[in-house]
């Protein structure tokens, strides 16, 4: 389900696999003969410098990542039994760590689903199925067919096309719903009516003021007054909107070359590097970094945009389960001691953890501490998207390296975005000075795409010096103090209500599991007009059995606002029928 | 108290529609599914009534392990299950 709320303030830029599909229709009835031929140039031009990325990464003079060399001798020792230098490193912290591994189960939940409900999910989905086939039999959709593309692959036969008109369509209106305005703690919604069950929506011309619970606006740093604004205003009027340029050409002011400073020193590491898009730095970034022959560790639930990163990088990906650090140490060990089987056995060229720090569909967080021991003990390197973390974990807001308080010199690529906390758009990559430069060299992002637009930087240049306190003010902090204590208090009541939420209790991403497709349908609604926005997440961005409703905390929350929200829950989670944990329930009325 | 117990009814009847996926469903289709799941519930009980009773007193027979007593056989409207009895 594609859950567009706004854009620009607190954009979800999420279930890009799940919107795409409809999106890709739509734009292909359009300007097919034009899209076409652009995607082709496109494609034809990426890919040669794509070539060319690979070679100059494969020479010993690599930038950034050197090749494991010492892979081979790391396969020896593993073999008998383990590094003897890398356990010893290892020995000291190890009953920490295992200390750590035991706080992070306590703090976080993923209750079983019960029984008798994912019978139900899977009886309903089948029937939604089997009623759609039905239904397309009998009426044919009104949307285009295609005439005259003999030759060609079609585009409406998919399995996704039919699930977007006959089991997506009929809760359309409660996805990608129209706003005009700040997506802050409020938001206003356009209200449109549909007659024809979801085929096409018309406006009605009212406006509903709605409760915010959808935007990723975990800082509540996007709003339409205040210095964020203005100073983006000024720099407007003084910049234009946009550079017209790559960094490389013509795209670089001063205001980057701040903003990248800035960013490494918010982060603390040596160098970063900015790019005007979230999505693009990992799926673009990741080729430059990976070629074949590497191999990537990526957790099960990581992003759409990692995904795509590591499927145009080519480079051989192992997938282990999510935040299971067993699972993970057991395919980490297989590949060092076996080797890349399509070499022979050689050792892999680098070995990559990829991971996320707030995973956004289940809100668990990385359990960093043992991952970065892991990644020590078997000489793997460790990339750590840091999307959803940044500005929301930590107590100086500095993501998950600073929640678990490790040195952020031990991830050696550190990737986040300015979407979400800082209220903006785009992204960063941050590390050594090598890997920077590598990139500044090297990345599709840096060269090719347009640069940042200068009011956007400002943004962001604005709200980070705001978190760090170099504005001479303590709104930073008391922004970090207020999201933390709306997220404990909004879990721990949802929790004291018997609803099912997933992920750790400090993650600002609350997922409710409602399992039904149909119950995400009622909820959103019910919610609407309950004068609440949230975002309903259904298959294909989740499992079958897995629909959930995603609140998104916001320092902009006040307590008057989440108490009404929690009511409001309260009362249609039991019209609903939504409570299905069977926990032990806390007695006691929870504290702010 | 006629309010109470439709509202009630009501409530009752949106949960089956939420936990069938009904809720989703266009008018037409609506009526499709509650029609064939009335008619199944209908042909169901219409079958226990008029066949469960018979059917399972011969199935007691079957198992019980007293001697069957000679011409006592009650009437089962299948020849099929009246056959196996009395073997």
């Amino acid at each position: 389900m594609g859950n567009l709320y706004g854009d620009n303030g607190g954009v979800v830029q999420e279930h890009q696999q799940n919107s795409d599909f409809v999106n890709y229709c739509n734009k292909m009835q359009g300007n097919l003969v034009a899209d076409m031929s652009n995607c082709g140039s496109g494609d034809l031009r990426a890919r040669k410098n794509g070539f060319k990325a690979n070679e100059t990464e494969a020479k010993p003079v690599n930038g950034c990542l050197k090749n494991c060399s010492t892979n081979s001798t790391t396969c020896q020792q593993a073999k008998g039994k383990v590094c003897p230098n890398s356990s010893q490193a290892l020995l000291t912290p190890a009953k920490k760590l295992k200390e750590l591994a035991e706080e992070h189960t306590t703090k976080t939940s993923f209750e079983e689903v019960p029984l008798h409900t994912a019978c139900l999910t899977y009886l309903g989905f089948y029937l939604l199925m089997i009623l759609g086939y039905i239904n397309q039999l009998l009426f044919v959709p009104k949307v285009a067919k295609e005439e005259n593309r003999d030759g060609y692959v079609t585009l409406y036969d998919a399995f996704e096309s039919f699930y977007s008109r006959y089991v997506y369509r009929r809760v359309r209106d409660c996805w990608n719903r129209p706003i005009c305005s700040v997506p802050g703690d409020e938001v206003t919604l356009k209200d449109r009516v549909t007659k024809d069950y979801g085929w096409s929506f018309q406006f009605t011309g009212t406006e509903t003021r709605c409760l915010n619970l959808g935007s990723y606006n975990y800082l509540g740093f996007a709003d339409a007054k205040g210095p964020c604004a203005e100073k983006s205003e000024k720099t407007a009027r003084e910049m234009g909107l946009a550079m017209t340029s790559s960094r490389v050409e013509l795209g670089t002011t001063q205001l980057h070359l701040d903003l990248e400073q800035l960013t490494a020193r918010y982060l603390g590491v040596e160098d970063a590097i900015v790019f005007g898009m979230g999505f693009a730095t990992n799926a673009l970034n990741l080729p430059s970094l990976i070629s074949p022959g590497c191999l990537v560790l990526s957790d099960e639930k990581n992003h759409a945009s990692i995904i795509l990163g590591l499927r145009l990088s080519g480079a051989t990906t192992k997938v282990f389960k999510h935040n299971n650090m067993r699972d993970l140490e057991r395919v980490l060990r297989h590949n060092v001691v076996h080797g890349n089987p399509k070499a022979g056995g050689k050792p892999w060229k680098k070995i990559l953890i990829l991971v996320e720090g707030v995973f956004s569909m289940e809100g668990s967080i990385v359990r960093l501490p043992e991952i970065i021991a892991l990644k020590k003990k078997y000489k793997a390197y460790l990339y750590l998207d840091e999307a959803h973390s940044i500005g929301a974990m930590g107590p100086n807001g500095g993501g998950a390296v600073d929640y678990f308080g490790v040195d952020p010199n031990d991830v050696d690529i550190l990737m986040g975005t300015f979407t979400k906390s800082f209220g903006s758009a785009g992204g960063y990559i941050a590390g050594s000075k090598r890997l920077i430069d590598y990139l500044r060299t090297n990345s599709h992002a840096h060269c090719y795409a347009s640069s940042m637009s200068p009011p956007i930087a400002q943004q962001i240049y604005t709200s980070m010096s705001m978190i760090m306190g170099l504005d001479g003010t303590d709104t930073g902090r008391q922004k970090i103090n207020q999201l933390a204590r709306n997220t404990r208090y909004f879990r721990r009541r949802l929790a004291q209500m018997g609803v099912i939420t997933y992920g750790h209790e400090d993650s600002p991403v609350v997922p409710m599991l409602v399992y039904l497709f149909s119950k995400i349908g009622a909820v959103v609604r019910t919610l609407t007009t309950r004068h609440i926005a949230v975002v309903g997440v259904g298959f294909p961005a989740t499992p079958i059995m897995e629909g959930r409703i995603r609140y998104c905390l916001s320092a902009a929350h006040t307590k008057e606002q989440l108490d009404y929200a929690l009511d409001v829950i309260d009362e249609i989670s039991d019209t609903l029928g939504l409570k299905y944990s069977r926990k032990p329930r806390e007695p006691n009325p929870i504290e702010y | 108290m006629l309010k109470f117990l439709k509202n009630i009814l009501l409530s009752l009847y949106m949960q089956y529609e939420l936990v069938t996926c009904i809720y989703m469903f266009e008018p037409w289709e609506k009526k499709l599914i509650n029609s064939f799941v009335i008619l199944t519930l209908g042909l169901v009980l219409f079958s226990s009534f008029v066949y469960l009773p018979s059917y399972f007193e011969t199935f007691l027979q079957f198992v019980s392990p007293l001697p069957q007593k000679e011409g006592s056989a009650s009437y089962t409207p299948i020849l099929q299950t009246q056959k196996m009895s009395m073997s």
